[in-house]
């Protein structure tokens, strides 16, 4: 059994070692899922994205960079 | 040769390790085990082509399974050397038997196409193959004609068959999972990933075959039977037909080699895979004293705790 110390950024929310968000069940789907819709629908015409490099890739840029993205933009409009 | 089917089944061996195996096995060694076959073979099979000039194997389906060839890449024998270089290397248990898993994992499931593999190498040079789909890498159709072939046949239900047996297991893809299981047995290598990926970022490299796996059937499944215009028999078609009979599928000639007699592939295939894990599970324990003994000795050596 592993014991997680959870930190909590000023809004309240969980952050991971590094300090960035970590992200709930849910949300962490919803990224995996639009970048498989994403990877998928474009691969069917571009078969050179279809590789070791770009698929893990696009996976962990979608889920890394995207919740930053419309982090800093619900931040914005709520300011 | 078998597509989506291998990167399922390493999240398959993951989830159904032996008892006193779990949390304990490396998922990069059986990631890497199950990698090394095609990584060191596949390459060479469809080739490069330059200014109209293809580089690659004149044969690609002996290149790719064959002796003389690569196909030794494809036998439990290449694997077991290859985890016990890796094992006298680090002396790392956890990472030696995923290797072994995942390498076996890797041989076995393809022994169901035309070709198949030469699983008693270097005893037997004869392929080991149930024939379930045909084999389909050519030179002239490279992997289009390949993966059309694959996902218009019997290849495309195995595919479905490791989906359906990870999502069995789906708790395999969960963070709580890869927290648990998956980290304490490589923590070092998690760690030093965590130093520039942040923690939901280790999750999706985790999951990214998974993920991968299913982009590919559904991208080249798509492909195959909406996208593409072929002609066979000289009728131009809109997709290429499914024929999910055996060895199929009818339109394409499968590639064969020298081999045993299909009825005994699969039980002596089953005999195989309980043999690696019953070595595995026996050399479990003293593995992991040789690993202590070694990292005693490596601590006092260096005057640190």
């Amino acid at each position: 059994m592993s014991t997680t110390v959870t930190i909590e950024g000023p809004d309240g929310r969980p952050l991971d070692h590094r300090g960035s968000r970590r992200l709930s069940t849910a949300e962490q789907w919803t990224w995996t899922l639009l970048a498989a819709v994403t990877y998928t629908v474009l691969s069917i015409w571009h078969k050179w994205l279809l590789n070791w490099i770009v698929g893990p890739v696009w996976l962990v840029g979608w889920v890394v960079i995207g919740p930053f993205v419309a982090d800093q933009i619900v931040r914005r409009f709520r300011r | 040769m078998s597509w989506a089917a291998h990167q399922f089944e390493i999240y398959a061996v993951q989830a159904h390790l032996p008892k006193k195996m779990r949390g304990r096995v490396s998922f990069f060694g059986i990631f890497f085990g199950d990698f090394t076959p095609d990584f060191l073979a596949k390459f060479w099979v469809y080739g490069i082509t330059i200014n109209g000039t293809h580089y690659g194997a004149s044969v690609p389906h002996k290149w790719h399974r064959g002796f003389p060839g690569m196909g030794f890449t494809h036998t439990l024998f290449f694997g077991f050397v290859c985890a016990a270089l890796i094992w006298l290397w680090k002396r790392n248990r956890a990472f030696t038997v995923g290797y072994l898993l995942g390498f076996a994992a890797h041989a076995l499931t393809d022994v169901n196409d035309s070709v198949g593999t030469m699983l008693l190498f270097p005893v037997t040079w004869l392929s080991w193959s149930v024939e379930t789909w045909a084999y389909a890498a050519t030179i002239d159709g490279g992997k289009y004609l390949d993966a059309a072939s694959y996902y218009s046949s019997l290849g495309l239900v195995m595919d479905l068959f490791w989906l359906v047996v990870v999502l069995c297991s789906w708790r395999v893809l969960t963070r709580e999972y890869w927290r648990t299981n998956v980290v304490p047995a490589d923590a070092r290598a998690w760690a030093w990933l965590g130093r520039w990926i942040p923690e939901r970022g280790l999750v999706a490299l985790y999951q990214a075959t998974f993920f991968y796996g299913v982009c590919r059937l559904v991208s080249w499944t798509t492909w195959a039977h909406v996208v593409a215009e072929p002609v066979i028999d000289g009728v131009k078609r809109r997709g290429y037909p499914f024929d999910l009979s055996w060895t199929g599928p009818w339109w394409l000639e499968a590639r064969t080699l020298p081999h045993v007699n299909p009825w005994i592939v699969l039980p002596v295939t089953l005999v195989l895979l309980a043999f690696v894990y019953w070595l595995a599970i026996r050399w479990w324990e003293r593995m992991g004293a040789i690993e202590e003994s070694t990292r005693v000795r490596r601590r006092s050596r260096t005057g640190t705790d």
